[in-house]
C-alpha cells in the first residue's frame, strides 16, 4: 500500500493531539469527583470548588463505606446488573433477530408497540408499574414483588432498547452467511447461536455495556420499589449521604468514586472485544 | 473468539444468577412486618441520622417496638408516598414537608390526630404556633411537627469589619441592609452583598414573602379568596429586592440554589437571608446572626417565615396505626426533643424545651449562633395560606420575583400581573 | 470509485429467493414468534400495559391523593390547548433536541474516528469517553453549574480573555437552554462514541484499502465509504438521542428547575410539576399522551426519512 510520506514525523500517533484535549474534557468532572472525595468537609464546602485539598483525606472511603451497609447495597446492585445484561443478552437477542430476519404476522405492529414503550415518561408509569409489580409479588412469585430484588431486574429484564439496538446491528450483517448455513439445514436457533452471534461480539459487548450501566445507575424504580435498608442499590445508598438541606459531600464523592470503579473497569478490560479483526472470526476473505 | 463453551458457561451463569437472585429475595421483607414493627420513612442525613438511629434504639429497649426506618431523600417522599399510596401500601409514617399539607390531608390513608393531640400529657399548644398551623387543614390535625425552622440573617464578621461597617442590629431597617450590601459588594474581588436563589421555586417566593410581610402585607385576603400582596407593601419588598438586583448589582442570583452557601462560606457574600439547617454548611466564615431587618412604620416589625415540617401517619390497620402514634408522641416529646436538638442543632419543635435553662447555651457550644434562631421563633406571626391552590400560587409569585431580579419587569407591572394570575388561580 | 471486492462469501451466492414452502412459511411464523415472546411479554407487561393505564387516567380528574377519580372526558386535553406553558414548553423542548442530536452524534462520530485503532493509551482514551455515562447526574449538574457561573465559572473566563462580556449563562433565560444542551452532550458523547465505535468495526479495512489504492483521500473515502456503511447505526443513533431529548428531565430538575422563567420548562419537566407539585395527575397524563404523540410521529418521520438514507450490506 503506498502512502505519501509526511515531511515531518511526531514520535506519536498525530490522533493524540486530538484525543489527549478530548480526554481532558471528558474526564474533568471527574477530577473534580475525586478531589472532592479527599477533602475534609469544610473543604468541600467551597465555591468555586478548590481544586487542592491540604492533606488527601484517604479516610472519607472507609468514613463512607461504613456508614450505611454498602457491601451488602454493592452485593444487590452487582446481582440485578448482572441478570439484567445477561437476560438482556439473551432475550434481545432472539427478539432482535427475529424482528431483523424472520418474517411472521404482526411483526411490524409489535416492533411499532415496543418501540412505543420508550415514548412515555416514567413519571407517568411508574404507578402502573408499581401496581403490576406488587400484584406479581403477591399473585406469581414472591421473589419478584415489592422489595424484592426480582421487581429490580424482571421489569428490565428486556427492553426496547436492546431489541432496538440489536435489531439494527443484525440488519448490518451480510445475509451469505447466514443464507449459506441455512442451505446446509441448520435450525434458525443455530444459525443465530452460531453465526450470527459470533458475528456481533462487538454489538453484544455494547449491549452488554449499556445495559450494565444503566441497571447499575438506575435510581427512581429502585426508589419507589424498595421499602427496607437491606435492599437498596448503590445509587439508594448514595443517596443518604445528600439530605434535602445539607450533603456530605466528602462522603458522597468517596462513595460515587466506589461506585464508579466496577464500571469502569468492566469496561477498560471489556472495551478490546468492542474493537475486532474480521480475521479472528474466521470468516474474512482476502 | 466466543467460543461454544464459553457461550455455554454465558447462558449456565446466567441460570445461576437468577437462582441467586430469586433466593437473595427471601431476605427482603415488607415494610414493617409482624410483631406490631412499624415503618417510618424520613431523610436524615449525618448527625440527624445517627441521633434519630439512637433515639429509634432507645425506643425499642424502652418499649419493645420495633421502628424499622427506611431513608428516603425529603424531595423523594412524595413520589414514593404518592405511588405507595396507590399501590396500597402506604409507610406508617412519613416525614413529609409542611407545604403538602393541604393537599395531603386529601388522602384517604391520613390518619386525623385531632383527638389524639388533645389527650393530657401532650401539651399541644407547647409547640410553636407555626407548627400547629402546619399541622392542621381545615380544623382538622394530619401530623405532628417534625422540624421547625425560620429565616434570619447570617453575616460574615469579617466581611463587614474589612468594610468599616458596623455588626447588624436588632433594630435594623431594609434600607441599613441594602446600603451594607451595597458596601460589601466590590465587582474587583467578585464579592457581593448579599444572595437570591432565583430557580422561581417555593424557596424564591418564601424569602420574598417574609419581606412581604415585614412590610406589613399579606399574601391573600383573609379568607383566602383574592390577592392582597399587590399592595404598598408589595411595591415596598420588589423594589428592596430590584435595587439590590438590578440597580446596586449587590446580589448574587443563585439559578440552582446549589451555590450561594458555599459562596457565603468561601467568604464572597457578606449577608444571607436564611435558615438554621445552613449553619453546619459555614466551619471556614466567622458569622453572626441577626433578626430580619423591618420596613418602619408599617408595623411589620422584624417578623419572619417559617417552614415545619410533619410526620404523618397512614393507616395500616387500628394497631399499626396505635403504634405509630404512641411512638409519634414520645418522639416528640420534651426528653427526645431535647436529646435531638442538642445532638443536631435543629431548633427545638418545643417552646418548653427552647425556654429551659441553659439550652441556649448548650445549642450554641454546638452550633454558634443558632441560638438566634431560637429565639427568633418568637418572630413568627402567621403562616402562609394552607390552601391545596398553594403551589399553583407559589409558581406565578415565583415568576414575578425572578422577572423583577433579571431586570425584565418592573416590580408595579409584575405585581399586578400576578396579582391577575393568582385571583384567576383562586377563582377558577 | 473501482469496483471493490467484497470478502468472498464462503460459498457462491445462491439465488437470493430460493422457493419458500408453506411449510417453511409456517415454520417461520412458529420460530418467529418463538424468538420474539419471552423479550416482548417483558416489555408489554411492563411498557405497554402502565402507558395504557395512564391513557386512561389521563381522561380522569386525578390528583393521586384521593380516591376519587372521575370520567371528565377531553377536559385535560382541551386544558393542554390552551396552556401557554405547554406551548413554550414544546418550543424549548424541539430546540433542544434539535441542538442536541446533531451534536452529539457529531462529537461521538468525530471521537470514534479517532479511538478507532490501535495507538497507545487507546484504552485509557476510550474508557474516558464511556466514563461520562458512568458519572451521576448531580455529580455532572454540579460541575457544569460551576463551569457556566456567571461570576465565578471557567467559561466566563475564558471567554473574558478573548474579550467576550460576561455573560449570564444560567441566569439567562435566551442562554440557559443551551448550558443544558452542552451538559448533555458532554453526558451522551460516551454514548454516541460506543455505538460508532461498534458499527466502525462492520467497516472492512480491506474496502478502505482498495479505496485508497484507487487514490481516493482520506476525506473522500470516509464520506463515500465509510459514513454509507455506518449509516444504520446512524440511524439508531438519531432515532435514539431523539427519544431521549424529547423527555429531557434529570438535568433540569438537578439544576434550573425549569427556571429562570421557565426558559428551561421542557415537556416532562412540566408534567412533573403537574403531578407531584400541583398534584394535578390526570392533566400530567395528558401531557405525556401529547409527548407521546409527538415523539411517534417524529420517529416515524426518522425512519421514513432513515429508509431513504441507510445502506444496509444484506
Amino acid at each position: 500500500m503506498v502512502r505519501a510520506r509526511p515531511r515531518f514525523r511526531l514520535p506519536f500517533s498525530p490522533w493524540h493531539l486530538v484525543l489527549v484535549p478530548a480526554t481532558i474534557v471528558l474526564l474533568f468532572p471527574f477530577v473534580w469527583l475525586v478531589l472532592t472525595s479527599l477533602e475534609t468537609s469544610g473543604e468541600a464546602l467551597h465555591f468555586p470548588p478548590l481544586l487542592t485539598p491540604h492533606v488527601l483525606k484517604l479516610s472519607n472511603y472507609p468514613a463512607a463505606w461504613h456508614s450505611a451497609p454498602f457491601g451488602r447495597f454493592f452485593i444487590n446492585s452487582t446481582v440485578v446488573a448482572v441478570t439484567t445484561v445477561l437476560s438482556n443478552l439473551v432475550l434481545c437477542s432472539l427478539a432482535g433477530y427475529a424482528f431483523a430476519r424472520l418474517r411472521f404476522l404482526g411483526r411490524g405492529l409489535l416492533f411499532a408497540t415496543i418501540m412505543a414503550t420508550l415514548m412515555v415518561p416514567f413519571q407517568v408509569t411508574m404507578i402502573p408499574q408499581f401496581i403490576i409489580t406488587k400484584w406479581l409479588g403477591v399473585n406469581v412469585l414472591a421473589g419478584v414483588g415489592i422489595n424484592h430484588i426480582g421487581a429490580l431486574i424482571l421489569p428490565n429484564a428486556a427492553t426496547a432498547f436492546g431489541v432496538f439496538f440489536l435489531r439494527q446491528f443484525f440488519r448490518t450483517l451480510p445475509l451469505e452467511y447466514e443464507e449459506s448455513a441455512r442451505v446446509d439445514g441448520a435450525s434458525r436457533l443455530r444459525v443465530l447461536w452460531r453465526i450470527v452471534l459470533p458475528l456481533s461480539a462487538p454489538a453484544l459487548a455494547t449491549l452488554a455495556a449499556l445495559t450494565f450501566l444503566d441497571s447499575w445507575n438506575s435510581f427512581l424504580w429502585p426508589l419507589i420499589a424498595v421499602d427496607s435498608t437491606n435492599q437498596m442499590t448503590l445509587p439508594l445508598g448514595l443517596a443518604t449521604f445528600q439530605g434535602a438541606h445539607s450533603t456530605e459531600w466528602p462522603l458522597l464523592m468517596a462513595g460515587n468514586v466506589m461506585s464508579l470503579t466496577p464500571m469502569l473497569v468492566i469496561f477498560f478490560v471489556a472495551q478490546r472485544y468492542f474493537v475486532r479483526s474480521v480475521a479472528a472470526t474466521g470468516l474474512a476473505g482476502t | 473468539m466466543a467460543s461454544h463453551r464459553a457461550r455455554v458457561r454465558v447462558a449456565w451463569s446466567l441460570v445461576a444468577a437468577l437462582a441467586l437472585a430469586v433466593a437473595g429475595c427471601g431476605t427482603g421483607s415488607g415494610g414493617g412486618g409482624s410483631s406490631g414493627a412499624i415503618q417510618i420513612w424520613e431523610g436524615y442525613t449525618g448527625a440527624e441520622a445517627k441521633a434519630f438511629a439512637h433515639l429509634l434504639t432507645k425506643y425499642q429497649h424502652e418499649h419493645g417496638v420495633q421502628v424499622t426506618s427506611l431513608y428516603v431523600n425529603n424531595d423523594n417522599t412524595l413520589q414514593k408516598v404518592l405511588t405507595a399510596v396507590r399501590g396500597g401500601s402506604p409507610p406508617d409514617i412519613a416525614y413529609l414537608y409542611g407545604s403538602w399539607a393541604p393537599n395531603v390531608a386529601q388522602i384517604p390513608q391520613v390518619v386525623t390526630l385531632t383527638k389524639a393531640v388533645q389527650k393530657p400529657g401532650v401539651n399541644w399548644d407547647d409547640f410553636w404556633v407555626g407548627e400547629r398551623d402546619v399541622a392542621t387543614v381545615n380544623g382538622r390535625v394530619i401530623g405532628i411537627p417534625a422540624l421547625v425552622d425560620n429565616l434570619a440573617v447570617v453575616y460574615n464578621k469579617t466581611l463587614f469589619a474589612r468594610a468599616g461597617l458596623p455588626d447588624p442590629s436588632p433594630d435594623w431597617s431594609w434600607a441599613q441592609f441594602q446600603s451594607d450590601a451595597k458596601k460589601l459588594t466590590s465587582p474587583a474581588i467578585k464579592q457581593f452583598g448579599t444572595a437570591y436563589v432565583t430557580p422561581g421555586t417555593e424557596d424564591t417566593v418564601w424569602h420574598w414573602e417574609a419581606l412581604l410581610w415585614e412590610a406589613g402585607g399579606h399574601l391573600l385576603t383573609p379568607d383566602n379568596k383574592r390577592a392582597a400582596f399587590d399592595s404598598k407593601a408589595g411595591l415596598a419588598s420588589l423594589n428592596t429586592l430590584k435595587t439590590m438586583a438590578v440597580t446596586d448589582k449587590s446580589m448574587y442570583l443563585d439559578p440552582t440554589d446549589s451555590a450561594y452557601a458555599n459562596l457565603f462560606n468561601s467568604g464572597h457574600i457578606g449577608m444571607l437571608v436564611t435558615g438554621p439547617w445552613d449553619l453546619s454548611a459555614f466551619p471556614n466564615v466567622h458569622y453572626g446572626v441577626q433578626v430580619m431587618p423591618s420596613y418602619p412604620g408599617t408595623g411589620g416589625g422584624h417578623q419572619t417565615i417559617s417552614g415545619p415540617d410533619n410526620w404523618v401517619i397512614f393507616n395500616n390497620g387500628s394497631s399499626r396505626v396505635a403504634q405509630a402514634q404512641k411512638f409519634l408522641l414520645w418522639l416528640t416529646a420534651p426528653a427526645q426533643v431535647r436529646y435531638f436538638s442538642l445532638r443536631t442543632g435543629d431548633l427545638p419543635i418545643r417552646r418548653s424545651v427552647a425556654d429551659s435553662a441553659g439550652f441556649d447555651q448548650q445549642m450554641d457550644t454546638a452550633l454558634p449562633d443558632v441560638s438566634a434562631f431560637i429565639n427568633n421563633l418568637n418572630n413568627v406571626r402567621q403562616a402562609r395560606p394552607q390552601i391545596p391552590q398553594y403551589p399553583k400560587i407559589s409558581t406565578i409569585l415565583g415568576t414575578m420575583i425572578v422577572s423583577v431580579l433579571l431586570g425584565k419587569s418592573q416590580p408595579q407591572a409584575a405585581l399586578t400581573s400576578a396579582a391577575q394570575q393568582v385571583n384567576q388561580a383562586l377563582g377558577g | 470509485m473501482a469496483a471493490v471486492r467484497a470478502p468472498a462469501p464462503p460459498r457462491a451466492r445462491a439465488s437470493s429467493r430460493t422457493r419458500v414452502t408453506p411449510r417453511a412459511r409456517a415454520a417461520e411464523q412458529f420460530t418467529g414468534w418463538g424468538f420474539v415472546t419471552p423479550g416482548v411479554a417483558i416489555i408489554l407487561l411492563f411498557g405497554a400495559v402502565p402507558i395504557i393505564w395512564s391513557a386512561i387516567m389521563s381522561f380522569q380528574r386525578n390528583n393521586l391523593l384521593s380516591a376519587h377519580t372521575p370520567f371528565v372526558g377531553l377536559r385535560n386535553y382541551r386544558q393542554l390547548v390552551h396552556d401557554p406553558v405547554v406551548a413554550s414548553a414544546i418550543g424549548h423542548t424541539l430546540t433542544y433536541t434539535a441542538l442536541f442530536v446533531p451534536g452529539t452524534m457529531l462529537v461521538g462520530l468525530l471521537l470514534a474516528v479517532a479511538m478507532n485503532r490501535k495507538i497507545r493509551f487507546i484504552s485509557v482514551y476510550r474508557t474516558a469517553a464511556y466514563a461520562t455515562m458512568a458519572i451521576s447526574t448531580i455529580s455532572e449538574a454540579l460541575v457544569f453549574i460551576w463551569l457556566f457561573d456567571p461570576s465565578y465559572g471557567i467559561v466566563n473566563y475564558a471567554l473574558h480573555l478573548v474579550g467576550i462580556p460576561q455573560q449570564q449563562f444560567l441566569n439567562s433565560p435566551s442562554e440557559a437552554l443551551f448550558v443544558i444542551v452542552i451538559m448533555t452532550i458532554w453526558g451522551w458523547t460516551g454514548f454516541a462514541v460506543v455505538i460508532y465505535l461498534a458499527a466502525l468495526q462492520g467497516v472492512p479495512p480491506g474496502l478502505i484499502e482498495a479505496a485508497a489504492i484507487d487514490g481516493a483521500g482520506p476525506w473522500r473515502t470516509f464520506r463515500r465509504v465509510t459514513l454509507p456503511l455506518l449509516s444504520p447505526a446512524s440511524l439508531f443513533l438519531a432515532v435514539w438521542l431523539t427519544i431521549n431529548a424529547l423527555q429531557l428531565f434529570d438535568e433540569v430538575y438537578l439544576s434550573t428547575q425549569g427556571g429562570p422563567l421557565h426558559a428551561t420548562t421542557v415537556l416532562v419537566y412540566y408534567l412533573y410539576y403537574q403531578a407531584f407539585q400541583n398534584f394535578d395527575f390526570g392533566y400530567a397524563s395528558a401531557i405525556a399522551y401529547f409527548l407521546f404523540v409527538v415523539i411517534i410521529v417524529i420517529t416515524a418521520i426518522q425512519f421514513r426519512v432513515g429508509r431513504r438514507f441507510t445502506y444496509y450490506r444484506s
